[in-house]
């Protein structure tokens, strides 16, 4: 739905460069929201596939989400399963708690999982529940890890969500464990939640340069892995905004140098592998990643050649969030696709930064969110076609603008060399379908009609 | 450039590829890995009776709910009337579930607000936010209406919607005649249908008080003898023009109160607005003079129903989900009851090809054992259908019904229904159970069909049997919602679901011998 904030990237008062106590800008009332920090805390721990999740509140939070994210699993899917505490009226006036150690004690019992992650929600915030507590009584009494994620909704927006459970995670998880001596070090990925089975095409990538992921934080991730994400020679942090907070506490901690990075786009790509490499600091590694990355890219520009000349000139506008509103804008542009309009409202000021740096002059920055502002920047810029996430996906085709799914809903992954080529014929499949003729043009009675006049 | 050059694989072709299969493999080594029989034991022991006894045991702990909360119910209601935007008072996060859950199901955008509370208000109230809320979605959206929710954090804090909203007026932020209805919806009471049921009733109830007119019910006072028809949390778009054929076909004049199907089937014009069609706001205070309400969710619209035959002192015919024959001639003499015109022949001879097509189908269909996962009223429609068909309900779970010792109108209903059957004999009625139930249920006495939404796609799969996407929400299967399931096109049109599943399992299943062309 429409903005209410002026046009200013100046009001982004967010990330990296403010201090991290500082809350991300919050939506105004009577806006059409997005999610918030409970949501948030979720996304991040939710591709740990091996773990249970229970959310300790009423039916809605689990009753609304479970099972509604395209983060793929390898193996284990309890964290697919919806667990919830159900709180009722009574719960309320008289707490929880007891509610949430039976919970907690049934799902130990008979899932045994390596792990609980508890989410605590408006509801249990409010009601002042110790949850806390009940965590670390459980998980002294049950001897596996019991995890509070106090990330309720009404603290902020997603990404403050997303950097509690990072917090979550540098208190509860990372260095509790060691590696198994047969696992080599190597490289953590944070932030990377393997929609659409991305981590997997970026996982194969690494394995071919001979670099080893270490921990998942968290696309499909076993809980385990990442209780040694501190013996970690090197982080990547791939999706900036949210995790970069996880990344600099793992540097000064544990002194793992970090770096921000994506894998949209074979430049991006390639950047973050001879990064990674230069980081292990590992001659014959960059060699390696050297002959890969040259050999990808050249193989790519064969294959690209003949959607590069269908997309050429190609405009479209980007509605996304974090790094992926810098990241794809490479992405497309190694595919001749210009970017007319980019929303920025879930962006850092380095991601604004980047942003700038990736586009013209004359590229409209859209702050808020809102379908018809992005409508209507789609219908001035005359954009061929507009790529955003779920909640404007339905929009764009009452619009009848050609559209692609960027965000978690998506089916396709679009990460890596391969990824760009299906990002192409995504966007050659989604421009070229017969359907967007069919529909501008009137019924054949109208039509006729418009010749009498 | 050819279309042959543009193989887009999906994950599952795409990731079945050796390069990608040895990934997985090579993945193990950082699992903590249980060994192939231990697995095997596990899931074994999951399937058993004994573990089943364990699982309804269960009293604490929900796994995979059936339901959702009640502002979700309010959003749909909201958007029954015309113009009207959907405010969520609470924190921000609810309603983008709400308009992803709605947007989801109905592949359509869900215009929807929220009042964005965050810590200040949980300290000092969130009238603050009400009032910019309303003075900025007012600015924006231009609604003729906003339809104000709370979720449970204005509930636990304590929000005063009524004395807000008069703030709000007398500051200023929205003007004194602009219409805001409310009701309050906790999420920790009640589920996505009763918080329906609050928001039809606040629109109702506001929209007639604040009009000043003085209900003459059975008047038809400057409405013509009419009716009101209620079809409640209705995830059918589908269903509402059902019901105006057959309104249609009885030639009575009649006002559907909340009516969203406009705004969930909208056309692809090529301009994007907020507001498709819905229940005109003027409608409202003149319903109160109608002939009758008639109620197709009993057990979903129970306070409105009170409202109406309290304050509008209204005659009220509740009935669950007109599903199957029966189902439908019930529907059909009830309006026929209420309005005094005859049944028209064109839905006696319509009738009479349903029954036909039921003849055609029902060797296929008999004896066939089914699990059902729905809400109330749906439920009681199902089972009618399954009976008269032969078909047998074995398990049938209701994640909202009245769990209330004293108050199992719904529990009693479905077994009274069941009980007047022999296909009946085997079933049993859970309330307030979850999918992780039904599991159980599916894995120690088998079925040969579940019916119920798409969240029921997980059991169905551990159990190995079709499902049969029925109900809210229904996310993974295009435009089921845009056919209607009630009357008699509806029962044809899930006859026609229900009976190809089993053919084509026939076809998948075949062992050699019975690929056969006709059947």
């Amino acid at each position: 739905m429409e903005p209410i904030r002026k046009d200013e990237i100046d009001a982004q008062e967010c990330g990296s460069v403010t201090p991290k106590s500082k809350p991300c800008p919050r939506p105004k009332p009577g806006e059409a929201a997005g999610g918030c920090s409970f949501d948030g805390a979720q996304i991040t721990l939710l591709p740990i596939m091996d773990a249970a999740h229970l959310v300790h509140g009423p039916i809605a939070c689990a009753g609304n989400s479970w099972e509604s994210r395209g983060t793929l699993t390898s193996g284990p899917s309890l964290s697919q399963y919806g667990f919830a505490t159900d709180m009722n009226d009574t719960d309320i006036i008289f707490g929880g708690e007891k509610k949430l150690r039976d919970s907690i004690n049934y799902i130990a019992e008979r899932f045994a999982p390596p792990a609980i992650f508890v989410y605590a929600t408006c509801v249990t915030a409010l009601i002042g529940e110790d949850m806390d507590a009940v965590c670390k009584e459980a998980a002294e009494r049950l001897a596996i890890p019991v995890i509070p994620v106090n990330s309720p909704g009404f603290v902020g927006s997603k990404n403050l969500g997303n950097r509690l459970a990072g917090e979550a995670l540098l208190q509860y998880v990372i260095g509790t464990g060691e590696p198994e001596r047969e696992i080599s070090l190597g490289v953590n990925l944070i932030g990377e939640y393997n929609i659409a089975g991305e981590m997997w095409d970026i996982e194969k990538l690494m394995n071919s340069a001979g670099i080893t992921l270490m921990s998942r934080i968290t696309g499909d991730a076993r809980y385990k892995e990442i209780t040694w994400a501190h013996r970690a020679k090197v982080n990547m942090v791939v999706c900036s905004r949210a995790l970069l907070g996880l990344a600099k506490e793992m540097e000064s901690r544990y002194k793992i140098p970090y770096f921000e990075g994506s894998f949209y786009g074979a430049k991006e790509t390639t950047y973050s592998l001879r990064q990674m490499a230069f980081l292990m600091n590992d001659r014959e590694m960059e060699r390696r990643v050297d002959r890969l990355t040259e050999r990808e890219e050249s193989r790519l520009i064969q294959d690209l050649r003949p959607y590069r000349k269908l997309l050429k000139g190609k405009k479209a506008v980007l509605y996304t969030g974090g790094v992926k509103s810098w990241s794809i804008i490479s992405a497309l542009k190694e595919l001749g696709v210009q970017v007319v309009g980019v929303g920025t409202n879930k962006s850092t000021e380095d991601d604004v930064r980047r942003i700038a740096d990736r586009v013209g002059d004359d590229t409209e920055y859209i702050p808020e969110g809102g379908a018809s502002r992005i409508i209507k920047t789609v219908r001035e810029r005359k954009a061929d076609i507009m790529i955003a996430g779920g909640r404007n996906m339905y929009v764009a085709m009452k619009e009848q603008i050609p559209f692609i799914d960027i965000n978690q809903e998506r089916h396709k992954a679009y990460a890596g060399y391969e990824g760009l080529l299906r990002l192409a014929k995504e966007l050659t499949y989604s421009l070229a379908n017969p359907i967007w003729k069919l529909a501008a043009s009137p019924a054949p009675w109208d039509k006729e009609d418009s010749y009498d006049h | 450039m050819s279309k042959d050059n543009l193989d887009i694989k999906d994950n599952n072709n795409l990731f079945k590829e050796e390069r990608y299969v040895q990934q997985r493999e090579n993945k193990k080594q950082f699992e903590a890995p249980c060994s192939e029989q231990e697995t095997a034991e596990a899931l074994a022991y999951s399937k058993s009776a004994e573990y089943m006894e364990k699982n309804f045991d269960r009293k604490s702990v929900v796994i995979n709910p059936h339901k959702a909360c009640q502002p979700l119910g309010s959003v749909m209601a909201a958007l029954g009337f015309e113009k009207t935007l959907p405010f969520v008072h609470g924190s921000q996060g609810c309603n983008a579930y709400f308009r992803s859950h709605l947007s989801r199901h109905f592949k359509e955008p869900t215009p929807s607000v929220s009042s964005s509370m965050t810590e200040d208000a949980a300290v000092f109230g969130g009238m603050t936010n009400m009032i910019d809320g309303l003075e900025n979605s007012i600015a924006l959206y231009k609604p003729e209406m906003v339809a104000v929710c709370t979720t449970c954090m204005a509930e636990v804090i304590g929000d005063d919607l009524n004395s807000f909203i008069g703030n709000a007026r007398i500051k200023g932020a929205i003007a004194e005649d602009f219409p805001v209805a409310f009701c309050n919806t906790p999420s920790f009471v009640g589920s996505h249908i009763t918080g329906y049921d609050a928001m039809l009733k606040g629109i109702l109830s506001y929209l007639y008080t604040r009009s000043g007119i003085q209900a003459t019910p059975g008047s038809g006072e400057g409405t013509g003898e009419k009716l009101n028809v209620m079809l409640g949390f209705e995830p059918y778009t589908g269903n509402f023009a059902e019901m105006r054929k057959i309104l249609n076909a009885f030639d009575t004049e009649y006002t559907i109160l909340g009516d969203h199907s406009g705004n969930y089937d909208s056309p692809a014009t090529g301009e994007y607005e907020y507001y498709y069609g819905g229940t005109k706001l003027e409608d409202v205070p003149l319903a109160a003079n109608a002939l009758g309400t008639l109620s197709l969710q009993k057990y979903t619209l129970k306070k409105t129903q009170e409202y109406i035959s309290g304050t509008w002192k209204q005659e009220i015919s509740a009935l669950s989900t007109p599903l199957g024959i029966k189902g439908t001639d019930k529907l059909l003499e009830t309006i026929s009851e209420m309005t005094g015109l005859p049944i028209p022949a064109s839905l006696t001879e319509e009738r009479g090809r349903v029954v036909d097509a039921l003849m055609d189908s029902h060797p296929y269909l008999h004896g066939k054992r089914v699990a059902l996962v729905g809400d109330p009223d749906l439920l009681i429609g199902l089972i009618g259908l399954c009976l008269e068909i032969g078909m047998e309900p074995v398990h049938i779970v209701c994640s909202n019904g009245e769990v209330d010792f004293n108050d199992q109108k719904f529990k009693i209903e479905a077994e009274a229904l069941l009980a007047s059957s022999p296909y009946g004999s085997e079933a049993t009625v859970h309330i307030g159970k979850d999918l992780w139930h039904m599991r159980s249920l599916l894995l120690t006495d088998p079925v040969d069909l579940a019916i119920g939404s798409s969240h029921l796609k997980f059991a169905a799969k551990d159990a190995d049997v079709p499902l049969i996407r029925v109900g809210f929400p229904i996310f993974d299967r295009h435009h089921m919602h845009r056919y209607p399931i009630i009357g008699y096109q509806g029962t044809l049109n899930l006859l026609s679901l229900i009976v190809n599943t089993v053919l084509q399992q026939l076809d998948d299943n075949n062992s050699g011998f019975n690929f056969e062309l006709v059947r």
